[in-house]
């Protein structure tokens, strides 16, 4: 009778402190969830403090890691380097034909090209950005935000004119900048193609994570080829027109599907670069 | 306690600011080693109290979430159900030759870390491979500076 009475205390209690394990960790479960509601009211000052306080150390980090990774680059690059200088050769003699029928063209058109140049590329308003930090999402940290005038949307480019991005999330001091190469980045381009002569091609690239992209939606009957140039198209609006986006190296071309695809290299070297511009009046 | 605890946080500080400026430089596929996930892994394994692996969680997902473009607590939660599984685990896994061996770390850490990656990413891609492989071995460094120098062995 006893032993049985006994058990049965041992079991209640065990029960017991069983529920009492389980209410613990509901009760921490929600006062965790809570927490992390209210303080997510305060998530823009709160990152904006960091940030300003991170700021000094991250531009030393930043410059420590982009000096060093070259230096080291340079040992490991040492096999690949002559290539590498032949193939800039070639591209500079092809660059060099380029510009001489480019000059031909803009003499014959100077006035098109004066007003073109004057709705487009004039009068943007620059804002330099250092860059702080890039996370593994192809999101780079800029140390301006809106208290230096700086709003979501606005594109972000370097200063030969390459896009980098758009800026993603603005804080008071510093601001997010999704690049071309993140998953979720969608740019309307067009193909430039080595001959000048020859209409200009559609198709939009589009971010692939890892600081890669590629190049889709071309139609299947348009003839792109390795080495042309992609730049930015007026369709969308999002950018300016004819900013520098990357070049062709691969062409996939399946003639089952409606469109077809390349593999690219993005003209956007965001590990060496230290400073960016964000266009301020651009109007979508 | 709080010394340890001061300690802990300047180095998750330090670590996200690692990760996020001077390894972007050094990144393969476009994969960052995770410091902070790297060194909250190791601090759990070690670490005996729950409080500890508690705050150890909070501590590193809040620097996680800061240093993101996301709101903040998802690597917070990820971080501390993370913290209170591997302690479950490990108390399965118990091994009386060595309360923490190495060979149930590593495949703790792959497993811990393409979970919290995968939930945080919705994905799994080449990046996420190589970021668990480049993590790791920071992760493994870090195990045996912790079981070098016996950090855990006194508890304070």
């Amino acid at each position: 009778m006893t032993y049985t009475k006994t058990m049965t205390g041992i079991k209640n209690f065990s029960i017991h402190k069983k529920k009492r394990t389980w209410l613990k960790f509901l009760i921490g479960v929600v006062v965790l969830f809570f927490a992390l509601w209210v303080l997510n009211f305060f998530v823009s000052p709160i990152k904006n403090v960091f940030y300003i306080l991170s700021s000094p150390i991250q531009k030393v980090f930043w410059s420590a890691g982009g000096s060093s990774s070259s230096f080291l680059g340079s040992f490991f690059r040492a096999s690949s380097l002559v290539k590498e200088n032949e193939n800039l050769r070639q591209e500079n003699q092809r660059l060099l034909a380029q510009v001489a029928a480019l000059q031909s063209i803009q003499q014959g058109n100077q006035a098109q090209s004066d007003v073109s140049a004057t709705c487009q590329n004039s009068g943007f308003k620059l804002v330099m950005a250092g860059v702080m930090g890039l996370d593994d999402n192809d999101i780079l940290s800029v140390n301006k935000g809106t208290a230096d005038g700086i709003s979501e949307g606005m594109p972000v480019i370097n200063q030969q004119g390459v896009l980098f991005g758009k800026v993603f999330k603005v804080y008071k001091n510093y601001s997010k900048i999704m690049l071309v190469s993140n998953k979720n980045s969608v740019v309307n381009v067009k193909v430039q193609q080595a001959d000048i002569s020859l209409p200009e091609i559609d198709g939009v690239v589009k971010g692939n994570g890892g600081l890669t992209a590629y190049l889709d939606l071309v139609s299947i009957a348009s003839s792109i080829n390795p080495q042309d140039i992609l730049v930015t198209s007026a369709i969308e609006k999002s950018f300016p027109k004819d900013l520098l986006v990357g070049k062709i190296n691969e062409v996939t071309k399946d003639d089952q599907k409606p469109f077809q695809q390349a593999k690219i290299s993005l003209f956007s070297e965001v590990t060496s670069t230290n400073n960016l511009f964000i266009i301020t009046n651009y109007k979508r | 306690m709080w010394k340890k605890c001061l300690i802990i946080v300047i180095l998750f500080y330090l670590f996200a600011q690692l990760q996020n400026s001077f390894f972007a430089h050094y990144n393969f596929f476009g994969a960052v080693p995770n410091l902070v996930f790297a060194l909250f892994f190791t601090s759990v394994f070690f670490e005996k109290k729950y409080f500890c692996v508690i705050l150890l969680s909070i501590i590193a997902g809040l620097f996680l979430d800061i240093f993101s473009y996301m709101q903040l607590g998802p690597s917070i939660v990820l971080l501390t159900g993370i913290g209170v599984v591997l302690k479950k685990v490990q108390q399965l896994l118990q091994n009386r030759q060595d309360n923490y061996p190495f060979t149930y770390f590593l495949p703790l850490f792959v497993l811990f870390f393409a979970i919290y990656l995968v939930l945080l990413s919705l994905s799994f891609d080449l990046r996420i491979i190589t970021s668990i492989i480049y993590s790791a071995v920071f992760a493994v460094l870090m195990f045996y500076i912790f079981k070098k120098f016996r950090v855990y062995d006194k508890q304070v």
